[in-house]
């Protein structure tokens, strides 16, 4: 299998895809186009195999954003330059659960923290943070995604990863 | 009428700038590629690898400063069938310019926890990122 992680376009197969999580599902089925083409909300990359190019094998979606800094803490704010937080979110990543155990989900996130180093470059971020099921916390620890304190939302944990910790893995690698 | 200068000393009062020190470039190339690239230089009529090299290196920089912008790269048959170029390096140079700007719900404890975590010294990169970063 030759993966080809790409943009999602107008015309890819994405009914059958199968994650075994309907809110994923259905977003990838019903709304990615949408948001990236029509109300510019998400950009969605998804991972297709060079024989079959237009059937999605998984994906994984990204937005910027910021935080405010009169929203952090005083004691952190005077360590911080006087701007507000630029970081990217990885909104969501699913791999559909027949292909699952292939490497899908390590080439994706592979993608999508290249492209996050390449924003960085470009026009600036800080971190990528992430809301991940609890159950895939320990999948994100491995990319070195650390927890952020916990929220009141049972099932999901926003995560952290720092872009100067994927810079040194650039080095590493 | 400019009066000719003649200069003993070449060395010293040098006529020109040297010119830029040339690079070579060598690739191992497989029999395919190899073949490939003599196709298309006799198809292209180029006789030297250098002009070959020269002229590819000019495409491949105007895809990267087409997909940088975010425009796509497509071609068109006469009956006007479109198929757009999908090349994964080249998608890596494309989203920058147009990733989407949201707002995130953050609750004051994760606001804490993160301002400690972008204020402090950055982790070590753990060895399933290092492997994720190979290029």
């Amino acid at each position: 299998m030759a993966v080809i992680v790409r943009r999602l376009e107008e015309f890819d197969e994405v009914e059958g895809f199968d994650c075994g999580d309907e809110p994923l599902n259905n977003y990838l089925r019903h709304h990615a186009w949408t948001n990236q083409q029509k109300i510019s909300i998400g950009v969605t990359y998804v991972a297709v195999d060079e024989s079959a190019p237009r059937i999605v094998l998984g994906y994984f979606t990204l937005a910027t954003s910021s935080v405010p800094r009169d929203r952090l803490p005083k004691k952190y704010v005077r360590g911080l330059p006087p701007y507000d937080l630029p970081l990217i979110l990885l909104a969501r990543l699913a791999v559909d659960k027949r292909f699952s155990g292939r490497g899908l989900g390590h080439a994706l996130i592979s993608e999508a923290l290249k492209i996050t180093l390449h924003v960085a470059g470009e026009v600036g971020c800080r971190c990528v943070v992430t809301d991940a099921y609890r159950d895939k916390a320990g999948w994100y620890a491995r990319y070195g995604f650390i927890p952020l304190e916990e929220a009141e939302k049972p099932s999901t944990l926003k995560m952290f990863l720092d872009v100067r910790t994927i810079r040194r893995a650039i080095d590493l690698s | 009428m400019c009066p000719a200068v003649k200069h003993k000393n070449k060395d010293a009062f040098p006529d020109k700038a040297p010119a830029p020190r040339k690079t070579k470039f060598q690739a191992d190339l497989a029999p395919s590629e190899d073949s490939m690239v003599r196709v298309l230089k006799a198809e292209l009529q180029l006789t030297s690898n250098t002009d070959f090299l020269s002229d590819a290196v000019a495409l491949f920089h105007w895809a990267v400063a087409e997909r940088k912008r975010g425009h796509r790269i497509v071609s068109e048959s006469s009956a006007g069938e479109r198929r757009t170029l999908v090349f994964p390096r080249l998608e890596r140079v494309a989203p920058q310019v147009n990733l989407p700007q949201v707002e995130i719900r953050w609750t004051d404890k994760e606001l804490e926890s993160l301002a400690g975590l972008v204020s402090g010294q950055p982790a070590e990169p753990t060895k399933t990122l290092a492997r994720a970063m190979r290029r």
